[in-house]
């Protein structure tokens, strides 16, 4: 083992102890080690690589002198991977985990990828056949001697870490009747596993689920629609019922404070057709709290602390639903930076969830002319009528930033975002709002994407600075990459783009220093971890994704040929 | 546009009128629950596809998106009937429980009256 995995290893043992203050049994990860996760550079052992939603190694036996001679470790292929893989694989004591599509998951050694177990839950295939999110899976969690998943039936099921075994599976959704059920990965946050529903679109009212992580009983849920009396009052008539709000990706936890962080998503009727009198007109009148939400929650009991809605009555189908929340702490500010899929970077002080700053992260920007970044007041809205919209909206409805995360180093400062850069033509058509159950897809709207004015569609990566934005470098891309990003100590940033090809960048400057094609376009997660002493990076390969799906008309090829049912977890190390 | 409605209610009426519908228009000072009541939105194929069908058949049908162009399409109306009720696996969600064989008819009805014509 190289001197510096051994002084990190070392470095993180001592405070894992310090933290522990006892030895764990063997195998299992009680939330002592989740709280220091940041400090364990071998393991990947939550979503966002700990509650700092860093997404960054502390490895840096891969680094940006030695990056020409990486090369691909092992392959694992899971098979049926309808939509894509867009999970996250977890690492612990040198097992990788992860899941594919149908929440199919994987144990894995770490060093050779050689199979240790595999679970593969018995799914309603009726009701999979009638989703329209359906049948990916985003990720899964890891908490005492258990692993977590969601199914798109609406159940969250636990594992035996050790066997791959089932010990609970707890329906928590009626999936039949809402349609929606579970895409995102749980969180693990003290005794409780922390899952969001899906919705944003359908008459579901988007809970999120407190459920006891030793017997599976549910202990909370919350309601992101009208949850409250506040809320409630939020939604005109009994407007409530067209529901959305979906907590569909995982939020984080701030340990100091004992909160829960998580985002939601749109209120349905999407594209609703009110126009400037949405207080009192349309579908849904009012500013439809808790939707495009940033909720912070008591894990204990789901209990809502504080939230901060960051786009009132949201028109244009730009939720919070992000799961990113990167801790800063800046001049002692403690500060919590949260990404909006309309394209702006909502930063918050972690201690109430007050606003401290906003910046623009997307180029083509026009559903608001700006926010102002002390109050939060969207100025110069355009809430759209019945009828063609003119010029197009910016950004399309897949967003200025996606579901995936970008990457935090705490060595360069620089916070690594990908934006996506586009726009559609739109027509407002007004609907009839749908307030009962199984009802599929509920929008008001045709459109189609179009390149943003001027020029062609695209994407970048750029290096910020998390609270202010300031620019430091960027790097484009012809078609806007839509996997996670990873940036590691070796002043390495990786980015799987959506061609296929993996790119490692100079942390610093942004330059390629490397890059690989994986054969297939990504739109998953990224890790890196240690495992025998070796430092490894594991991606997953394998397209799809409603984003996705638009690329073949939008790009042609490669997408119109790409498989959208084959995926590949794909894990590199040093070659000598 | 008027003129698909009404053979959609024409088609509708001869095969049975469709299942009540789910969807009602909430009030803002109604003081009770919506009720889910017949309105001709329900029949109304255009009004449907902008509903469930649109954000993939984009610009209402008539471009490529995440799913393909409609306006124009060769498949008989049997083809397109057997593909909203049941679907593509990973592609389309089956429509075949959430509409009645009347609403899909108008759905049908809409995508026939496309014009393809410099799309």
């Amino acid at each position: 083992m190289p001197t510096p995995l051994k002084r990190l290893t070392a470095c993180a043992t001592i405070a894992l102890a310090s933290v522990l203050g006892h030895a764990s049994p063997a195998g299992a990860i009680d939330p002592a080690q989740l709280a220091a996760a940041d400090q364990n550079p071998n393991d990947w052992l939550t979503y966002h690589g700990s509650y700092k939603s860093y997404h960054y190694s502390l490895l840096d036996q891969i680094n940006a002198d030695n990056i020409k001679q990486l090369a691909v470790a092992w392959t694992h292929f899971p098979g049926r991977s309808t939509r894509g893989l867009q999970s996250m694989p977890l690492v612990a004591d040198g097992v990788l985990y992860y899941s594919g599509s149908y929440s199919r998951v994987f144990a894995l050694d770490g060093a050779t990828g050689k199979l240790l177990w595999s679970f593969f839950p018995e799914l309603d295939d009726e009701l999979i056949s009638m989703q329209t999110h359906s049948p990916y899976n985003r990720g899964i969690a890891l908490g005492n001697d258990k692993l977590y998943v969601g199914t798109v039936d609406g159940r969250l099921i636990a594992l035996d870490m050790k066997t791959g075994k089932p010990v609970w599976d707890t329906k928590l959704v009626n999936s039949q009747k809402l349609t929606v059920g579970f895409t995102g990965a749980p969180l693990f946050v003290k005794d409780k596993v922390i899952i969001g529903s899906q919705g944003g679109e359908w008459t579901s009212r988007g809970p999120i689920f407190g459920v006891d992580a030793e017997t599976g009983k549910k202990s909370w849920e919350f309601l992101t629609v009208a949850g409250t009396d506040e809320a409630m009052k939020t939604w005109g008539g009994e407007s409530w019922r067209t529901g959305g709000g979906g907590g569909w990706m995982p939020g984080t936890y701030d340990v100091e404070t004992d909160t829960v962080w998580w985002g939601t998503a749109n209120p349905s009727p999407l594209y609703d057709w009110s126009g400037a009198d949405w207080q009192k007109s349309g579908p849904r009148p009012g500013t439809n709290l808790y939707t495009s939400s940033v909720l912070g929650l008591d894990p204990e009991t789901g209990k809502l602390k504080f939230y901060y809605q960051e786009l009132p009555h949201d028109a244009w189908d730009f939720d919070s639903a992000v799961g990113e929340f990167v801790s800063i702490d800046r001049d002692g500010r403690k500060l919590m930076v949260h990404p909006n899929k309309g394209g702006f970077i909502f930063v918050y002080d972690r201690g109430n969830g007050k606003l401290d700053n906003v910046w623009k992260l997307a180029d083509n920007i026009n559903f608001v002319k700006d926010i102002n970044p002390k109050t939060g007041e969207l100025i110069g809205r355009r809430d759209l009528s019945a009828g063609v919209v003119n010029p197009p909206l910016c950004p399309e409805i897949s967003g200025g930033v996606s579901w995936n995360s970008g990457a935090y180093s705490p060595k360069t400062g620089l916070y690594y975002k990908i934006a996506q850069e586009w726009c559609q033509e739109m027509e407002v058509v007004k609907t009839t709002p749908i307030v009962e159950p199984m009802a599929q897809l509920n929008i008001g709207a045709n459109f189609k994407l179009v390149p943003p004015p001027g020029g062609k569609i695209y994407g970048h990566l750029d290096a910020r600075d998390p609270v202010t934005g300031a620019k430091k470098w960027e790097v484009r891309y012809d078609a806007p990459p839509l996997a996670s990003v990873l940036a590691t100590a070796g002043n390495l940033v990786f980015v799987p783009d959506a061609s296929g090809i993996l790119h490692a960048y100079d942390a610093t400057s942004g330059q390629e220093l490397w890059s690989h094609n994986d054969g297939i376009g990504h739109v998953g997660g990224i890790i890196s971890y240690s495992a025998g002493g070796k430092q490894f990076i594991a991606v997953e390969a394998g397209w799809g994704s409603l984003v996705g799906d638009d690329y073949a008309a939008a790009f042609g090829e490669p997408w119109k040929s790409m498989p959208k049912d084959t995926g590949a977890l794909i894990v590199y190390s040093m070659s000598q | 546009m008027r003129q698909i409605l009404v053979v959609a209610i024409l088609i509708a009426t001869a095969i049975g009128w469709p299942a009540p519908p789910r969807a009602a228009t909430p009030d803002a000072n109604a003081p009770g629950p919506a009720t889910p009541e017949a309105s001709s939105s329900d029949i109304d194929g255009e009004t449907m596809f902008a509903t469930s069908c649109g954000w993939c058949h984009q610009q209402g049908g008539r471009a490529a998106g995440r799913g393909p162009k409609l306006a124009g399409d060769k498949k008989s109306d049997d083809a397109l009937i057997d593909r909203i009720k049941r679907g593509k696996p990973g592609a389309m969600p089956a429509f075949g429980r959430a509409f009645s064989d009347g609403q899909i008819i108008a759905i049908l009805a809409y995508i026939r009256s496309l014009d393809d014509a410099g799309n």
